[in-house]
């Protein structure tokens, strides 16, 4: 599993590539902590090349969200595998942001 | 299932005629035009060959191949190309254990040639793979014990295990993978560690330091984690069983939850039972929970 994260001001991009298991979810959480102090807004997370996710990196993305929409912030998935694209919708996710597939 | 070949050049239109060569031959290609680049794709995706270059700007084609030597042993095997005639080169490529070297203008035919060798190789090296497949059942079982859980990632282990012995698409292996992740994490977390969901959502080192103190505790440190995988080719089935020796959980009332549930969840419990019940055709508990199976058809092909 690979993430790398680029902030741009108020605009912060997150590539996540292989599967996001419980092994390496606190990766995950550590770069979105990245996020949360810094000035960004605006999360855009691209998940094409993400295989899968497991729950514990699921309660990762929903425990950040829970914290940056307090401080204004908005998630998008700007691209999804379709693994994940399904994933979200079947957990409901897709209520809370925008999940792009492909 | 087709085998899967990494092509790495910086030169673009090598990369391509390459792919489109390799395709034509019947395998799966997928291309890089860095050494930086096919690290990156090899940590997420499977292959059973790479085609590198060895001249490239940034990592080197030995370079590369270095980083998959150290990382990845023997797995992945490598072929090096190059287009200078320097017997340097050709044995330090060998020295760092490439497959085969071949040289730059590309003979298409020797190349195809040296594919076969190599991946003929691969399978008599390392495959149990006929063995299994023609097993009308094949079943294992482990125990584990909690103090040395951190140190395997039990779904990367058995990740192996099914890409080396049994021919899976890629989105059922992926399925099977996040199951037993789920199974098995839980089986530590709640049925062996018993953490509550404040503990489970602290940063990694806090959550780090409560399980070690708990693996200090002997009721703890002595109970098992078992892990039972089989898979039966009558009936295209793979079974996975994980049973731990906590208390349970009522069981019940979870999957009636899980499976009426029409709005979004954003506790912290439950999303793991909710994944296992839909990435699985059957979801199963028994010993007041303490146990999971799930039962997953799988379109099995004999490699």
């Amino acid at each position: 599993m690979n993430i790398e994260l680029s902030i741009n001001g108020k605009v912060a991009k997150m590539k996540i590539e292989g599967i996001l298991n419980s092994e390496n979810a606190y990766l995950l959480q550590e770069k979105l902590t990245e996020v949360l102090n810094s000035e960004a807004t605006l999360l855009e997370l691209d998940l094409l090349d993400c295989r899968n996710i497991s729950s514990t990196g699921i309660g990762k993305i929903v425990l950040f969200y829970k914290d940056f929409i307090t401080k204004g912030g908005e998630i998008e998935v700007v691209r999804s595998s379709n693994s994940v694209y399904e994933l979200f919708s079947m957990l409901k996710l897709n209520q809370l942001f925008t999940v792009n597939l492909g | 299932m087709r085998h899967r070949i990494l092509v790495v050049d910086d030169s673009s239109s090598l990369v391509l005629s390459l792919a489109e060569l390799l395709k034509y031959n019947g395998f799966e290609v997928e291309t890089a035009l860095s050494g930086t680049e096919a690290l990156h794709k090899i940590e997420t995706e499977d292959y059973d060959l790479v085609i590198c270059d060895i001249e490239m700007p940034g990592m080197s084609g030995l370079e590369f191949l270095s980083h998959v030597r150290k990382d990845y042993e023997k797995e992945i095997d490598v072929i090096l190309m190059t287009g200078y005639e320097d017997k340097e080169y050709f044995i330090e490529a060998i020295r760092n254990g490439a497959a085969d070297f071949i040289r730059k203008p590309i003979d298409s035919k020797q190349m195809m040639r040296s594919i076969q060798t190599i991946l003929n190789r691969k399978k008599r090296r390392n495959d149990f793979s006929e063995f299994y497949n023609n097993l009308e059942k094949a079943e294992f079982h482990f125990e584990l014990d909690p103090r040395n859980f951190s140190k395997f990632a039990v779904s990367e282990v058995f990740h192996k295990f099914l890409r080396q012995n049994f021919d899976l698409t890629h989105n059922a292996l992926n399925e099977i993978l996040i199951c037993v992740d789920e199974m098995v994490y839980n089986a530590y977390i709640h049925g062996t560690l018993g953490l509550n969901v404040q503990e489970r959502v602290m940063d990694h080192n806090a959550l780090q330091k409560i399980i070690n103190e708990r693996l200090q505790q002997p009721e703890i440190a002595s109970k098992r984690i078992c892990f039972h995988f089989s898979i039966c080719h009558k009936t295209q089935t793979i079974k996975i069983t994980v049973e731990d020796d906590g208390p349970g959980f009522d069981y019940e009332n979870w999957i009636k939850k899980v499976t009426n549930e029409h709005k979004l969840n954003l506790e912290e419990n439950g999303r793991g039972i909710a994944m296992l019940y839909h990435l699985s055709d059957k979801l199963e508990f028994e010993k007041e929970g303490r146990t999971v199976t799930i039962s997953k058809k799988l379109p099995v092909n004999k490699k």
